[in-house]
Parts: C-alpha cells; sequence; structure tokens
C-alpha cells in the first residue's frame, strides 16, 4: 500500500509525489481494500458490534430473570448514576489498577524481560539447560487459566494446600491463611506465574533482532555487562516493549477466571475486580443492563491505558 | 479443483443436503397418528446432575412416557456441571428461544422464572391430576406465585444445625448437646475452640463465596431467631431493623472471636471444605442443608450415625426452635414448549409415588408428596422421618422475584461484617441501602 508521509498519514501520494484523490485513492488500491473487507467486517461483527451492543444494553435495565426480562425499557443513564454511586465501585476499580500494575506492568513485564534476557544470554553461549528453563515457563503458560486457577488454589489452599501442608508443615511452621490474609499478593503471584511466558517468548523474539556486533564493539569500548544492557538492549526493545506493555495490561484487566477460582473477589470485596464485578453482576444477578454498564467503563479504561502506551511507543519510535 | 470435480461436487453436496433436510422428518414420522396411541411429537428434559442419582429415573421416566404414546419422543439433555453453572446457562437458552420443553431447577426461582414469562403456569394440567392431593396445602403455597402453580417439587429442602458429639465431649459438652438458646450455640464453638484445639469450633457463612449458603444457612436463619423478618406482610424488604443488626452482630462475634474460619470468604465453594470437615469430625458444628447427611452416612454408616448429632436452629431467648423449608429441585415447564401436553405428561409420570420416594432415600430429602412417606422403605429410615418431621417446624422465605439480587447484597453484608471491614451497625445501613439500590427504595423498609 502507498504509504503517506510521516506528518500527514492519510495524504496519499503517488509514486511521482502527486497527491491523489480519494477516488484514485479508492480505485488504486481496491485489490488492497478488497483484501481487508473480509477482516474489517469480522472485526466489526465480532468486536465493534458487541461494545455497541454493551453500550445500547448499559442504557437499558435488561435482565435474565423477572419482569426486567419480560419487558426490558430504557432507562437513560440511571446504570452509570447508580454505579458513581455504589461504594464498592471505587475500591474496585483501585482493586484492577493494584492487580494490573502488580501483576502486568511490575510482575510479569520485569520477570519476563529478566527471564528473557538470561535465557538469550544462555542460548548465547551454548547452555542447554535455557531450554529446559524456556521450556518450564512456558508450561505455565499454555495451561488454560481455569487450570492454573485450580493449582494455585490448591498450593494456597488453608486446609488442603500443599504450601501449608507440604512445606511450611516440613519446616515446622503453621500454616498460613494465604488467601484470607495476603488476598492481593497471592492473586498477583498466581497471574504473574501465569502470564509471565507470554512477555518472556516477546522479549526473547526481540532480543534476537540485537546485532551481537553492537555488544561486541561495546565489548571492546569497556562497557560492562550492566552497561551493555543499560545503554543498548533497552533502548533497542523500546517499542516492542509498549506493544507488550498495551497487551498484558488489557489482557490483565479482562482477566478474571483465575480471581473467580482463587478467591471469588473475597475476602468481601479485597481482590474483586472490574472485570468479574461485570461478570457477577450479569450473571449472577443477572442484571445485564447494570453488567454492561461496568463494562463500558472497563472499556473506557482500557482505551486510556491504549492511548497513553501508544502515545509512548511513537514518542520514543 | 477442476470444473468436472467441481460440479459432481456440488451435485453430491447438493443431494446430501436434501436427504439430510429430510431425515429428521422422516424419523418423526416413523409413527403416524393414526397408527399412535396417545401423544405423539418430541420433547427435550433437561437437567444438571453431578452426582449420578437422577439419571435413571430421569430415562426411566423417558421410556415410560414413549412406551405409553407410541408416537412420542423424549430427548434427554443431561449437563453435567453444578446447578448454578447450569442456570446460567438455561436462562441464555431461555431468552434465545430455542427451549428445552421441561426442565430442572430450584424452587426459589419460581417468581424470576415466572416473571420473565419463561415458564408455564400448571394449574390446567394440576387440577386435572388425581394425585395432586397427595401434595400438601404447604407444599402447594410453597409452589404459588401471583396465584398460580408453576412448579412440580418432588424431593423438599430442610437445615439441621449438624454437631459433632465426639468434638463436644473432649471440649466438656454432654453428648446429647442440645442448646437452648442462640448463645449457647457461641458458648459450644467457644468451649471447643479452647479445649480442643485441632477441631475447628464452627462454620458459619458469609460473603459471596459462600452463594446461598450465606443467605439459607446462615443469615435469614439468624434474623429470624432473633425475632426478626426478612420480609413484611405486604412484600417489602426490610432493610435495618433490630433484628438484622443483631444477626450481624452475631457475625461480629463469631468471626471476631476466631470461631469460625476466616477461609470461608476465600475459598471456592466453601461448603465441600466444611461439609468434609464436619463429615471427618475436624469441624464441630455447622447448620447445613439436610441433604448434606446422605453424603456422610453412604461414606461412614455407622461412625455417621453415632457422631453426627442433627437439631433445629435455636432462637434468642430460647423460644421454639425451628429450620429453614425449601421447595427443594422442581421440574418446570416452558413457556415456549411446542408440546406442553406430552412435556406435562413427562413430569407427571416422573412425579409417581414411587420415584418420588426412591429418589429421596438415595438423595435424602424429605418427600413432597405424601403417599411417598408411606412407602416402607422410606419409613425405615429414620434420618429421612425426622427430616420429613422436621418440616412441621420450617419456615419459608417467600417466592419473590427480586430474590437473586437480595442474595448478593445479603452476601456483601455479611462479607463485610465477617472481613472485620465493618460494624454491624455501619453493615446494617448499608444493608438497606444496597437492597435500595439493587430493587428499589420502594421495595425495602427499614424498622
Amino acid at each position: 500500500m502507498r504509504s503517506g508521509d510521516a506528518q500527514s498519514p492519510l495524504r496519499f501520494v503517488s509514486p511521482a509525489g502527486r497527491a491523489l484523490y480519494p477516488r484514485d485513492v479508492v480505485a488504486r488500491n481496491s485489490p488492497y481494500l478488497l483484501g481487508v473487507t473480509p477482516a474489517a467486517l469480522l472485526l466489526t461483527l465480532f468486536f465493534i458490534g458487541p461494545a455497541l451492543w454493551a453500550v445500547y444494553s448499559s442504557l437499558t435495565n435488561l435482565a435474565l430473570v423477572g419482569i426486567d426480562a419480560a419487558n426490558p425499557r430504557f432507562v437513560g443513564q440511571d446504570n452509570y448514576a447508580r454505579l458513581f454511586q455504589d461504594p464498592d465501585f471505587w475500591t474496585v476499580i483501585r482493586n484492577s489498577v493494584t492487580f494490573v500494575l502488580g501483576s502486568a506492568v511490575i510482575g510479569q513485564f520485569v520477570l519476563g524481560l529478566s527471564l528473557a534476557v538470561l535465557i538469550d544470554h544462555a542460548e548465547r553461549r551454548g547452555w542447554r539447560l535455557a531450554t529446559l528453563a524456556y521450556a518450564a515457563v512456558l508450561l505455565a503458560w499454555v495451561n488454560p487459566t481455569l487450570i492454573a486457577g485450580y493449582l494455585w488454589s490448591a498450593m494456597f489452599d488453608f486446609f488442603f494446600g500443599s504450601l501449608n501442608h507440604v512445606f511450611l508443615s516440613a519446616i515446622g511452621v503453621g500454616p498460613v491463611d494465604w488467601l484470607g490474609s495476603f488476598p492481593m499478593p497471592s492473586v498477583i503471584i498466581a497471574n504473574v506465574w501465569r502470564g509471565t511466558a507470554f512477555t518472556m517468548i516477546i522479549f526473547l523474539g526481540a532480543l534476537k533482532t540485537i546485532p551481537p556486533d553492537i555488544y561486541e564493539a561495546a565489548r571492546i569500548d569497556g562497557a560492562n555487562a550492566w552497561r551493555r544492557f543499560w545503554d543498548h538492549t533497552l533502548p533497542s526493545l523500546r517499542p516492542i516493549a509498549a506493544l507488550t506493555l498495551l497487551s498484558i495490561t488489557m489482557a490483565t484487566f479482562g482477566t478474571f477466571i483465575l480471581i473467580q477460582t482463587l478467591t471469588n473477589g473475597g475476602p468481601n470485596i479485597a481482590t474483586e475486580t472490574i472485570a468479574l464485578y461485570a461478570y457477577q453482576t450479569a450473571f449472577q444477578s443477572y442484571a445485564i443492563g447494570y453488567g454492561s454498564a461496568i463494562a463500558v467503563v472497563m472499556l473506557g479504561l482500557n482505551l486510556i491505558f491504549a492511548v497513553f502506551y501508544l502515545r509512548w511507543s511513537r514518542a520514543r519510535a | 479443483m477442476s470444473r468436472y470435480s467441481r460440479r459432481t461436487f456440488l451435485k453430491v453436496a447438493g443431494a446430501t443436503a436434501v436427504v439430510v433436510a429430510c431425515a429428521p422428518a422422516a424419523q418423526q414420522g416413523g409413527a403416524s397418528p393414526s397408527q399412535a396411541k396417545g401423544l405423539t411429537g418430541t420433547i427435550t428434559v433437561s437437567y444438571p446432575d453431578e452426582l449420578g442419582v437422577k439419571p435413571k429415573y430421569v430415562d426411566m421416566a423417558a421410556q415410560a412416557v414413549m412406551s405409553k404414546n407410541s408416537g412420542s419422543t423424549v430427548k434427554i439433555d443431561l449437563q453435567k456441571v453444578s446447578d448454578d453453572i447450569y442456570y446460567t446457562k438455561l436462562l441464555l437458552t431461555l431468552q434465545s428461544g430455542d427451549v428445552p420443553d421441561v426442565f430442572h431447577f430450584g424452587g426459589d426461582s419460581i417468581s424470576e422464572l415466572a416473571d420473565a414469562g419463561y415458564i408455564e403456569p400448571l394449574d390446567s394440567y394440576v387440577n386435572a391430576w388425581a394425585d395432586w392431593k397427595q401434595y400438601p396445602d404447604s407444599i402447594k403455597k410453597g409452589a404459588t406465585y401471583k396465584g398460580k402453580i408453576w412448579a412440580i417439587p418432588y424431593g423438599l429442602d430442610t437445615r439441621w444445625l449438624y454437631f459433632r458429639r465426639d468434638d463436644l465431649q473432649k471440649a466438656g459438652l454432654p453428648a446429647d448437646w442440645t442448646p437452648s438458646k442462640l448463645s449457647d450455640v457461641i458458648a459450644a464453638a467457644t468451649a471447643v475452640k479452647s479445649k480442643v484445639s485441632t477441631v475447628t469450633p464452627y462454620a458459619l457463612y458469609a460473603g459471596q463465596a459462600a452463594a446461598t449458603g450465606a443467605r439459607d444457612h446462615a443469615f435469614v436463619p439468624l434474623v429470624w431467631a432473633y425475632g426478626g423478618e426478612m420480609q413484611t406482610s405486604d412484600g417489602k424488604w426490610v432493610g435495618n431493623s433490630a433484628a438484622i443488626r443483631k444477626a450481624l452482630a452475631y457475625y461480629q462475634t463469631v468471626y471476631g472471636q476466631g470461631l469460625s474460619p476466616k477461609e470461608i470468604l476465600t475459598t471456592t465453594k466453601p461448603w465441600t471444605a466444611m461439609r468434609a470437615k464436619l463429615g471427618d469430625g475436624s469441624l464441630a458444628l455447622l447448620f447445613e442443608g439436610g441433604w448434606v447427611y446422605g453424603g456422610w452416612a453412604s461414606k461412614d454408616q455407622a461412625g455417621t450415625q453415632k457422631n453426627v448429632g442433627y437439631l433445629l436452629h435455636p432462637t434468642e431467648n430460647g423460644g421454639p426452635s425451628f429450620t429453614i423449608g425449601g421447595l427443594g429441585t422442581c421440574w418446570y415447564l416452558t413457556a415456549k414448549s411446542k408440546n406442553k401436553d406430552l412435556a406435562w405428561e413427562w413430569i407427571k409420570t416422573w412425579n409417581n409415588k414411587d420415584t418420588v420416594a426412591k429418589i429421596n432415600i438415595e438423595d435424602p430429602h424429605p418427600v413432597a408428596r405424601t403417599d411417598s412417606a408411606d412407602v416402607p422403605e422410606f419409613k425405615a429410615q429414620q434420618y429421612l422421618v425426622d427430616s420429613t418431621k422436621s418440616l412441621e417446624k420450617a419456615r419459608f422465605l417467600s417466592p419473590d422475584a427480586s430474590l437473586s439480587k437480595v442474595t448478593t447484597v445479603i452476601q456483601k453484608a455479611t462479607g463485610r461484617v465477617a472481613s472485620g471491614d465493618s460494624t454491624p451497625d455501619d453493615a446494617a445501613k448499608q444493608y438497606s441501602a444496597d437492597l435500595k439500590q439493587a430493587i428499589g427504595a420502594s421495595l425495602v423498609v427499614d424498622q
């Protein structure tokens, strides 16, 4: 596809530099437009459509049971007014931000990057154990979230959990109520374990694109390992870092199965995140309209994060 | 692909499509109306089952209907999932329109299903059914909403305050411990905590993880034990009252003194662990469903009979103890069913005297039909006789379309106090505010 210049991405130009009118643009690009049409239609059907439906239903009192299920009606901004007066809602937002910062931005990102650098380092030196470490991290990722939730549940459980009854009892320490006393750190640890592999894989791929002679030159200049990492590795990874952060942030915002399996949002609402809150409202209290309003707010928060990361990535690029 | 082969392919595909399209019609027409006796057509019976008890009775009823009505087909849709997962799937199906004709779910959903227009009133059918006279008036009343009958129950719910005789004895209490008032329960739990360190004294369900257990096995009996009401006589929900504050203060005492494990608030399906613990003696006191007893007895009949005692729920000042009754699970007929007569025929066939007795022996519940209680095998089970008798002392929550929303509010209120985040007074105020927000201020009164 003919690309526009950097200042004006929508201004198409011909190879000779002549500005193209929209009709010309369509005509010249018709094979490409035809090519993207199925994808665009599918995206509209499966992404934009449901999002619009969520916005619409958030303005109704649609429900799965009761009179509202038989006669749903338009209630305007009532659901939003109710949501912003709900004292639990602000706790839920705070929990979500803590969960995303703790498990995605700090946990998965930092740990994934560290693992990628270590494994890359080991691979460059031909250490066989690197493959083993790679496979171990990957194993956590290929598990379905539900299984990961049950695995951690089996470890954290106060009554039957292996953390208490195998490890702590071996060193003579009494059982600890992990999920009751440290609910947010516990779910964050489980999610870091679960999601680190994704970040690691992306960074491992990105690390392979850095030419080795840069490091060679730096080494000749006398730069130590830390300097080489800080001055060469990190700047090369910045564009991919923004995209990785964007995807893991969004995925973590939407995660609820892991938390549902581990704590179901408890104790009280200490680990209730916005996605879980939307799910419970829509499918346990069966209030689809109100649940949609929560989902729309979640969509808005995700958009804010997306804009922030994309701007950051462009600025760095 | 060559032109020739594509054409051949299309011909074959077309022919196949015609055959496939005709096949169901051909099968259904297997017995033409003139040859068939009784009712004709096809119905689908949908039900969840995790225990493995129901399928043989469902199949038996299906066979009976099909042999009596030779032109009929009963399709079975067995979903091996828990009730709550089944219900969400069912509701989405009921909204979509491609509905089963008959489905199986708890009787406390009658009002919300009826209001949504998902289910068919059964008055005309039960009025023509000779066996309907076998159902006591209290049960008929429980299945009535807005003056109509909506579901047919078969095994009722009762609840007990279970206690371990062995644990209480170790704590210096008699084996035939009988609390005369509510504070005796706390006193027994305190004695267990101080004298039997290996045993969890008490389990009091709270919070969202406890699901309907927070309502039926904890909050509602406590409010009633303190002389309060959940609803006024005109159907409004009580928001903040002395009894509700006392019930929440009871939570504060139990959790504040470490008598009930806080893990109930975070464990997934905490009832699984609590039931197992009472069964093996590592939990001393638990108010739970009557159906739980069967699980313990099937593992260790003699040990359960010897060590597990069951009592009614005591009240604040020693007034008559009581239990919480429920319609149990019921069979419903969907409003969009295209073959309602055959669907009713199936419901009627399932709910015969023998099936109702047998399934409730296997999965212990009081029976809905009085004649089923006279079946000798049923009468031989002391526990089932006691359970059926307990229903004379049972109180029921009235069918109400707001019940799901109220349940969520109860979970929040009990969770707030149990986790130590709120005082009982603040939680009661918030309970009232949450109720008003969830079901509308006009449906809530503070007392």
